[in-house]
């Protein structure tokens, strides 16, 4: 028993987490005859490739107890970023961005010790301003090369499938291979001792804040190959989409707890929801109410032992 | 006395300096007439962020708030419930308690992140409303509201006088009840707070029940003042209520901050955003600003 609480514990995977995408899926594919076609399929992965991008992003801030809600305004901000300047410089000129914004909610927080909600608000506000401005109108044309990494398949698997697999190896790797991956989920589990065992505490949060941008930046540069244009605020609900993703995964906002395989269910789940709700024919506006609801029976399945934020 | 002056919350420096500078560039939003607008304009943010402030000095947070003004426009204006108008508002009021004492169970009993637990309630009060509301869309405001959103007295509008009725006892409560030493206590220390008794349990319900009813009175100005119900309505306010609470010197985890300060807080964000408008500051420039200022406001009296 106290075994299986320490792993539960660290990955934050209960069996409500693998049961709930599980039972939607078995429920969607007896009602719906659709959903199981190769064509439905893809569509969902096509969906869920950026918010799986941005989510892992946030589960890196997560874990060590921060949250990001510039996340969806980094996505915009890419998006007019790629449309606005010369193809050449499109892409590192959004991956600079990214890295810069980053760097900013990283210092805000860690330096100027301002609380990681109000922070990303305000970087999220100012972006979202920025981005209107430099492009009000959805349009524009995004280059040639980008268009093709988003649309191309290979042996009739879609593009998006390996964005998804690229980007879930890569958090894979960085979280559970890599001495960086470990101590993140000590400065999440308590920072203080942490700090006194040598992890220098502020450059490793600061490298988070920075790897959630990033990772929002390329969802962003997904999202603009996809839809081949610019939008100011494509990016809007991704904020919250990504933590009702990762809650769901079984991460923890306070800290310490979570899995990439967690976000991953989350955002399956997520996605599950949206296309099933499409499938069947029911409202989009109550997919809302329907989200909201499963992350009340998600957090239910997952109780704590210490109130916090 | 350098101390003492950083204690003061940045809202009071901030609307200091907004009106100065009005004063020099454009003396007419200074004039009583338009202050006493904007007064009235920041009505519904002020009422939101008392309840704000209140859950955030327990160290939790609301962002239903939208959410309840979301569905109390509806149950108000979409003529769904055919009652006389003081039940439809009772009905409200009892809503509103509902909402937070749901909020209050998920935090308290469950122990989940408030952050969640108030964004779930809010994804499903406005995923409702807003399916609803294909069937049956929101109409005109009920008289009484907008009576107290709109009518003057005087040069006073009413929905201060009204935002001040609310204002006025639980200031008071808090500061002068066992329940406010109480607030402040877990503010500063909830661990501490616990192990010495103090009922942590009950006095997170109270603050979300009472900080739900609040938001419901903030719908009431806020349908009151727009004289029908929106889908759009409360948009802005569970994000913007938090702005004012922090520039108002509610800080997080420090169980400091009163009342006043928010207030101040929500007529120096209402005056910023008429301020810029009149100087024709775009909604780019608009956000960016804001952004800025935030962000600002809250470096600059970090603890550590």
């Amino acid at each position: 028993m106290p075994v299986s609480i320490m792993k539960s514990n660290r990955s934050g995977l209960r069996l409500a987490t693998i049961a709930l995408p599980a039972l939607l899926f078995v429920v969607l594919s007896i009602l719906s005859p659709a959903f199981l076609s190769v064509q439905n399929l893809s569509n969902i992965n096509g969906q869920i490739a950026a918010l799986l991008i941005v989510s892992l992003g946030q589960l890196v801030v997560a874990l060590i107890g921060g949250i990001d809600l510039s996340v969806g305004a980094v996505l915009s901000l890419t998006t007019t970023i790629i449309v606005s300047v010369s193809p050449d410089f499109a892409l590192p000129a959004a991956l600079l961005a990214g890295i810069a914004i980053g760097l900013v909610n990283g210092i805000g927080v860690t330096v100027a010790g301002v609380h990681p909600l109000i922070m990303t608000m305000a970087s999220m506000t100012f972006l979202q301003g920025l981005a209107l401005l430099i492009h009000p109108v959805p349009g524009g044309t995004v280059p040639d090369y980008l268009a093709g990494l988003a649309w191309t398949s290979a042996a009739g698997v879609p593009a998006a499938f390996f964005w998804c697999v690229a980007a879930v190896t890569i958090a894979s790797f960085l979280l559970s291979m890599t001495r960086f991956g470990l101590r993140l989920f000590a400065i999440g589990a308590n920072q203080a001792s942490a700090a006194r065992n040598g992890i220098a505490v502020r450059w490793y949060s600061v490298s988070c804040y920075v790897i959630c941008s990033v990772a929002a930046t390329i969802a962003g540069i997904f999202i603009s190959a996809r839809v081949s244009s610019g939008d100011a605020t494509v990016g809007a609900p991704f904020a919250l989409d990504s933590i009702t993703a990762i809650a769901m995964g079984g991460v923890q906002l306070a800290g310490g707890t979570g899995s990439v395989a967690g976000v991953v269910l989350g955002t399956i789940t997520l996605g599950l929801l949206t296309n099933g709700m499409n499938l069947v024919g029911i409202s989009p506006f109550l997919r809302t109410a329907a989200t909201g609801l499963l992350l009340l029976v998600a957090i239910s399945m997952q109780r704590r032992t210490v109130i916090g934020v | 006395m350098a101390r003492l002056l950083l204690s003061v919350p940045i809202a009071y420096a901030g609307t200091a300096v907004l009106l100065a500078f009005a004063y020099v560039a454009r003396p007419a939003l200074v004039s009583p007439v338009l202050l006493l607008l904007i007064v009235r304009q920041a009505a519904p943010l002020a009422i939101a962020v008392l309840g704000q402030s209140l859950c955030m000095r327990v160290l939790s947070l609301d962002l239903s708030i939208g959410g309840v003004i979301l569905a109390v426009s509806y149950i108000l204006t979409s003529g769904i419930l055919r009652l006389p108008e003081p039940l439809l508002l009772l009905i409200c009021v009892l809503f509103g308690a509902a909402v937070g004492a749901v909020n209050a169970f998920f935090i308290t009993r469950i122990k989940a992140s408030s952050v969640i637990v108030t964004l779930a309630t809010a994804l499903i009060l406005s995923g409702v409303v807003f399916s609803l509301s294909q069937l049956r869309a929101p109409g005109e405001a009920p008289a009484i509201l907008r009576y107290i959103g709109q009518t003057r007295i005087g040069i006073v509008p009413i929905s201060p006088l009204f935002w001040l009725a609310i204002f006025l006892p639980v200031a008071l409560f808090l500061r002068m009840s066992v329940f406010g030493r109480y607030v402040d206590a877990i503010g500063a220390n909830p661990r501490a707070a616990l192990i010495s008794g103090i009922p942590y349990v009950r006095i997170v319900t109270i603050a979300h029940i009472l900080s739900s009813i609040l938001a419901v009175f903030s719908g009431f100005v806020l349908v009151g003042f727009v004289g029908a119900g929106s889908l759009d309505i409360g948009r802005d306010l569970p994000l913007t209520s938090l702005v004012a609470v922090i520039l108002g010197g509610v800080t997080f985890g420090s169980g400091k901050g009163g009342s006043l300060g928010p207030a101040v807080a929500a007529f120096m964000l209402t005056f910023s955003f008429n301020l810029l408008t009149s100087l024709g500051v775009g909604e780019p420039g608009k956000l960016m600003l804001q952004g800025a200022i935030i962000a600002l406001a809250a470096t600059r009296r970090s603890p550590d």
